[in-house]
């Protein structure tokens, strides 16, 4: 080796296509995928609002009668097929009234869940089209724009959107609207200021040095980008919705006995708290578990999304 | 690209162009009144300080000036056409098509969420009727051009994947992908290393051959400048104080300025325990002097200088804006500007208020 000269290196045989770099190349989605499942409370968090997700929409489907009242039944013990043979999944048994526990449980958090995404579509639409409106346009446009979100922001959410439900009564519809138009503020300042970061990002000057319209700087090298923010605010968004519901409807503003959410569960739970304890924990865990979930799907949504960020070598 | 107009007069023709920005502490003439123009298939330096006006003026030819900016005046001709007079819509077709643009970051020009081979795609796309999949091929048949060794992979590749050399080979890819008759390159070799700087060079030297491109290359690397171009414009404090052939420049500079530069450069054949440097700094954009906008860090400062130089003749093709006579000597004591030159100086003969 050490009588070796630096001639005899360079005559060695050079396959000139030895350099070229024959590892595999993985799309945008392909990257962000392993960047997630690397991401175990994330995994985590999306199993078990995809589970909730499933019990929620299957369970008051497949049983009979899911949030009916059976006073025979009366604090009788968990049980998955009734004496007559019919489908019943008791798991947590029944109330002193004769509720089946775990069905109305699971009625109740697909009340919860549709109000908490249908709120963030629209969180999500507005915040978007104000920010990016906000971002790009700047000037006396975003002045103008975000004092309506500081207008926005200093009325109190919750009074507003009680009066919104008591003028417009307490139906599925109008909460998630009402929900949906006092919650966009934080999405529009998160896009806003995303896009007056992008504004000045080079590539967005060479998209325009390139002739791009404004239409497709905003569509193609200003929103991809931002997408990161905006997942994050939404997974949030979901579960914010998800808690302002269930307060609405644990002050009794919120929607009746009749298509009940986890907050409404809470609002009749909390009457019997001396008598029957139970009642108040099982909402309270599930809230619990779509909150936590929804915040990890979203921190490891942020990571794996994020061009810049590299997968890890192993 | 008409071939009619072609043949007729320069590609590009600046003519006193002033770019000013309106900001809240006062004006900021960044470009006052600068004239040049670039023949077909020629290459122009544009060389200068920072915050000389270099790059407010390539901005001002593709009309990229953002508020508070504004060109205020002046006219750019190309291909005979005032691109001033041009509506928004009609910009965004010349730009990208006609007139394209390199930048000085290749490392940030690039947009992180998508490939290569697409957004070089998304250029030709824009400008032509080609379809996704011909802009593609297309995309792959600039990244050869440009030098990248197995183009097709590296087409499906992101930003990040490649080194600083690779992403402005494939800003120049995209770039060229339109075939432009302008090239406006924006320091496109600061960012990179020296070796990768001469390919760069040497890429772009052979792409203007193959394409018959015109090139405006905007630097502050007077080496760059000497390997590269046919002309050179020296630009101070938002005025062109030089303008010639570059072996008149780089033989015969006449501007103080202009010397200052090419002293300063370092030399491999000396000794030399200090660098030569011009003294003092750039005047405030908001505080220029009157007269000359260089008499502060002159050595050869006279009393005329007070008086605003127009552009003078030296030589052929070669003007300054200096008071020096063309021999680099001083006028004689107590000349006067000559009634021409008084009056090509204009409106800065008047001493404005601030």
């Amino acid at each position: 080796m050490a009588d070796r000269t630096y001639d005899d290196v360079t005559q060695l045989p050079v396959d000139d296509t030895e350099d070229i770099d024959r590892t595999e190349v993985r799309s945008y989605w392909q990257l962000a995928r392993r960047r997630f499942v690397r991401h175990r409370l994330a995994v985590i968090g999306a199993i078990t609002l995809a589970v909730l997700i499933i019990a929620a929409a299957v369970v008051p489907l497949v049983v009979e009668n899911a949030t009916g009242v059976d006073i025979n039944k009366s604090f009788a013990a968990a049980e998955i097929v009734d004496e007559e043979g019919n489908l019943v999944l008791a798991l947590l048994g029944y109330s002193r009234t004769g509720i089946n526990m775990f069905t109305q449980l699971m009625a109740a958090t697909a009340t919860s869940l549709m109000i908490g995404f249908a709120a963030v579509l629209i969180i999500v639409f507005i915040g978007v089209v104000i920010g990016a409106v906000a971002g790009y346009a700047g000037g006396w446009v975003d002045n103008l724009l975000m004092r309506v979100v500081d207008i926005a922001l200093s009325m109190p959410g919750l009074f507003i959107i009680i009066a919104f439900v008591a003028f417009w009564g307490a139906s599925i519809w109008t909460i998630i609207l009402a929900i949906g138009i006092t919650g966009w503020t934080t999405a529009a300042r998160l896009v806003r200021a995303e896009f007056l970061s992008l504004r000045e990002a080079d590539y967005v000057q060479a998209a325009r040095a390139l002739g791009a319209s404004p239409r497709r700087i905003i569509l193609r090298h200003m929103l991809p980008p931002a997408l990161a923010p905006i997942i994050v605010a939404a997974s949030l968004g979901v579960a914010d919705s998800v808690v302002l519901e269930a307060a609405l409807s644990f002050l009794g503003f919120g929607i009746g006995a009749e298509q009940a959410s986890l907050g409404t569960l809470l609002n009749v739970a909390f009457e019997y708290l001396n008598r029957e304890p139970y009642l108040v924990l099982f909402p309270s865990i599930v809230l619990i578990l779509i909150v936590l979930a929804a915040n990890f799907l979203g921190d490891g949504m942020r990571d794996a999304l994020d061009p810049r960020q590299r997968v890890e070598q192993q | 690209m008409t071939t009619v107009s072609r043949s007729v007069g320069p590609l590009l023709e600046i003519q006193g162009l002033k770019t000013h920005f309106f900001t809240q502490d006062g004006t900021v003439r960044a470009v006052d009144g600068v004239s040049f123009q670039i023949g077909h298939a020629k290459t122009l330096g544009v060389v200068g300080e920072s915050g000389c006006g270099k790059s407010i003026t390539s901005l001002s030819v593709m009309r990229l000036i953002e508020r508070p900016g504004k060109i205020v005046e002046g006219s750019i001709k190309l291909n005979g056409e005032d691109l001033l007079d041009k509506s928004d819509e009609e910009m965004r077709d010349i730009r990208g098509d006609q007139v394209s643009m390199i930048f000085q970051e290749p490392m940030t020009s690039l947009n992180p969420v998508f490939t290569c081979g697409e957004q070089i795609s998304e250029a030709v796309q824009q400008h032509t009727a080609a379809s996704r999949r011909e802009g593609m091929d297309r995309a792959v048949e600039m990244l050869s051009l440009v030098g990248i060794p197995d183009a097709k992979r590296r087409a499906r590749e992101y930003p990040h994947q490649l080194s600083g050399g690779m992403r402005q080979r494939v800003m120049i890819a995209m770039a060229l992908s339109t075939d432009p008759d302008l090239l406006i390159a924006d320091e496109p070799t600061t960012a990179l290393d020296v070796t990768i700087q001469a390919q760069i060079l040497e890429l772009m030297r052979d792409l203007r051959e193959k394409n018959r491109m015109a090139i405006m290359l905007i630097t502050h690397d007077l080496g760059v400048v000497a390997e590269m171009v046919d002309e050179v414009v020296v630009m101070y404090a938002g005025k062109v104080v030089e303008r010639g052939d570059v072996r008149t420049i780089f033989g015969n500079p006449h501007h103080p300025y202009t010397q200052g530069l090419l002293h300063s450069i370092p030399r491999l054949d000396e000794r030399v325990d200090r660098l030569e440097v011009i003294k003092g700094t750039v005047p405030s954009p908001y505080n220029l002097p009157t007269g000359c906008l260089f008499k502060r860090r002159c050595p050869f400062r006279m009393p005329i200088c007070d008086v605003a130089p127009p552009m003078r003749q030296i030589g052929e093709e070669h003007t300054s804006r200096c008071w020096l006579t063309p021999a680099g000597e001083a006028p004689e004591v107590g000349a006067d500007p000559t009634p021409e030159e008084a009056e090509a100086a204009g409106e800065q003969l008047t001493v404005e208020p601030r």
